[in-house]
């Protein structure tokens, strides 16, 4: 490969665009932190709401596959023409790319508890809502946990696309790179934006598996 | 990255613990199998109905005319049938290899590499291979390879795990040789997965030849880019549609194939 002039080495690089990239890989990791949040706590909602009706958690569930079987790049273009370009659609998309994995795992965890265990806390008394919080969402957790996981992953790469609607982000890098195909340092800029990616990826996984750790109930840790 | 990951479809299919039964029912549901695509077919007719008899400009006109439309949709088609089938030449065979009992000691550090790989960001792979191949057809199809194999492999591999030891040592006691044990119990045993893989794979190829005309590779992502930068929403959304419509067939296809070719009795 000929290299263009003003290319520089890939370290180089992280050098003198550190602050920029910094800024970029911040807005990454909290663009995802909080749409795949919105989605947790949507999620376990629909879920809750859902779980109890196997026709209402088949048509969550069915509803949501077909919703995230629509490639990313196509929701975001439907998405510009209500939300314009920018933050607003990036969000949107994310957030409901993340709902998915959520919701169904909320009501596999929650339909995954034990029926005598419910009667059993009916039988000492406890209410509706205490039972749904103290014995049975408890259970489900580490289920619902993992389908934030498994969307937290999907939004780290949908997050990138979303740079291309003007979306905050490392998908800038990529497509600055994209958009100087042969140029100085389009290389540079779409590995940086690449294993920018990658790399949070990998912190973000991590803290799951210690998220689990210490917010998985005594009893049921493995 | 749209597409939904291994992992999740891996959890549907175990999770859904009833559908055995249902997997092979006969009769009773086969009009609900069609419903699907008649209703794709159908939206995606209406839409196109709507927009060639809307008021249309010049550049609308031209980027929505029928034979570019298919040209485009069959552009979208090709590089996710090409790109699935390098896939599965690729990854089925390296899996079976790779769960071959002397190359065991190897699977954890596969997995590893196979889910770190999977978190790269699909157009992050694919700027990379147009900034060091050049753009168009094959760099596109290369990039989709890239970016599927590892699932595909993944899950071959999980598929191949999952058999039951002892059926295996049931098929070499009985005097099965190793390739016998591969083709009549491990395979067929593991098809579900397998397919299941293969279905995954597809949609996956469908979502990521979407970003494919970032790099002229062609397709109907080229619709969405057109309709971007000469703010003909009509163009936009055309592209937006076909393609979700798009892949939701291809998800219906993927199912009944699993459907079919699953072997009886699982």
């Amino acid at each position: 490969m000929i290299s263009p002039e003003g290319t520089v080495s890939f370290w180089e690089y992280l050098g003198s665009r550190r602050e920029r990239l910094v800024f970029e890989t911040w807005q990454h990791a909290s663009m995802v932190f909080q749409t795949v949040l919105v989605a947790l706590v949507l999620g376990v909602l629909i879920g809750v709401a859902v779980y109890r009706s196997a026709r209402l958690s088949a048509f969550a569930t069915s509803a949501a596959g077909v919703f995230f079987t629509v490639p990313s790049l196509a929701l975001l273009g439907l998405l510009i023409t209500p939300l314009g370009l920018g933050v607003a659609p990036s969000v949107v998309a994310l957030t409901l790319y993340s709902l998915l994995p959520i919701v169904r795992n909320t009501v596999v965890g929650l339909a995954g508890v034990d029926r005598t265990l419910v009667d059993a806390a009916r039988g000492i008394g406890m209410t509706r809502a205490a039972i749904l919080l103290r014995i049975e969402l408890p259970l489900a957790w580490p289920v619902i946990l993992t389908g934030a996981r498994v969307s937290t992953q999907l939004a780290m790469g949908i997050g990138a696309i979303a740079a291309y609607v003007n979306g905050p982000g490392l998908g800038e890098q990529i497509f600055s790179g994209l958009a100087r195909l042969g140029g100085a340092n389009a290389i540079n800029m779409t590995l940086a934006g690449t294993l920018g990616i990658v790399l949070l990826a990998l912190l973000f996984d991590g803290c799951f598996v210690l998220i689990g750790r210490l917010t998985t109930p005594r009893g049921i840790r493995v | 990255m749209s597409a939904p990951s291994p992992e999740i479809r891996a959890a549907s299919r175990t999770d859904a613990a009833e559908p055995a039964a249902a997997l092979h029912a006969p009769t009773g549901r086969s009009w609900r199998m069609l419903l699907e695509p008649v209703v794709i077919l159908v939206v995606g007719a209406a839409w196109m109905l709507y927009v060639e008899t809307s008021d249309l400009d010049s550049i609308e006109e031209r980027s929505l005319k029928p034979r570019y439309v298919w040209q485009k949709t069959w552009e979208h088609i090709e590089l996710t049938l090409v790109s699935t089938l390098i896939v599965l030449l690729i990854a089925v065979p390296l899996g079976i290899v790779l769960s071959r009992a002397w190359a065991r000691p190897a699977t954890p550090f596969v997995l590893a590499v196979a889910n770190i790989g999977q978190s790269a960001p699909a157009i992050g792979v694919v700027v990379l291979l147009a900034v060091l191949l050049g753009i168009g057809f094959w760099t596109t199809i290369v990039a989709l390879v890239a970016y599927g194999v590892l699932p595909a492999l993944r899950n071959t591999m999980v598929g191949l795990q999952q058999v039951d030891p002892d059926l295996t040592d049931a098929g070499r006691g009985i005097g099965m040789s190793p390739a016998r044990v591969l083709g009549r119990v491990e395979l067929p045993l593991a098809a579900p997965v397998i397919l299941a893989g293969i279905r995954t794979t597809l949609v996956l190829m469908v979502g990521t030849a979407s970003i494919a005309s970032f790099i002229s590779g062609g397709g109907l992502g080229d619709m969405i880019t057109t309709g971007v930068t000469t703010q003909r929403t009509p163009v936009l959304l055309t592209g937006c549609v076909l393609i979700g419509l798009l892949a939701l067939l291809i998800d219906w296809l993927g199912g009944v194939a699993t459907r079919l070719l699953a072997p009886k009795g699982l």
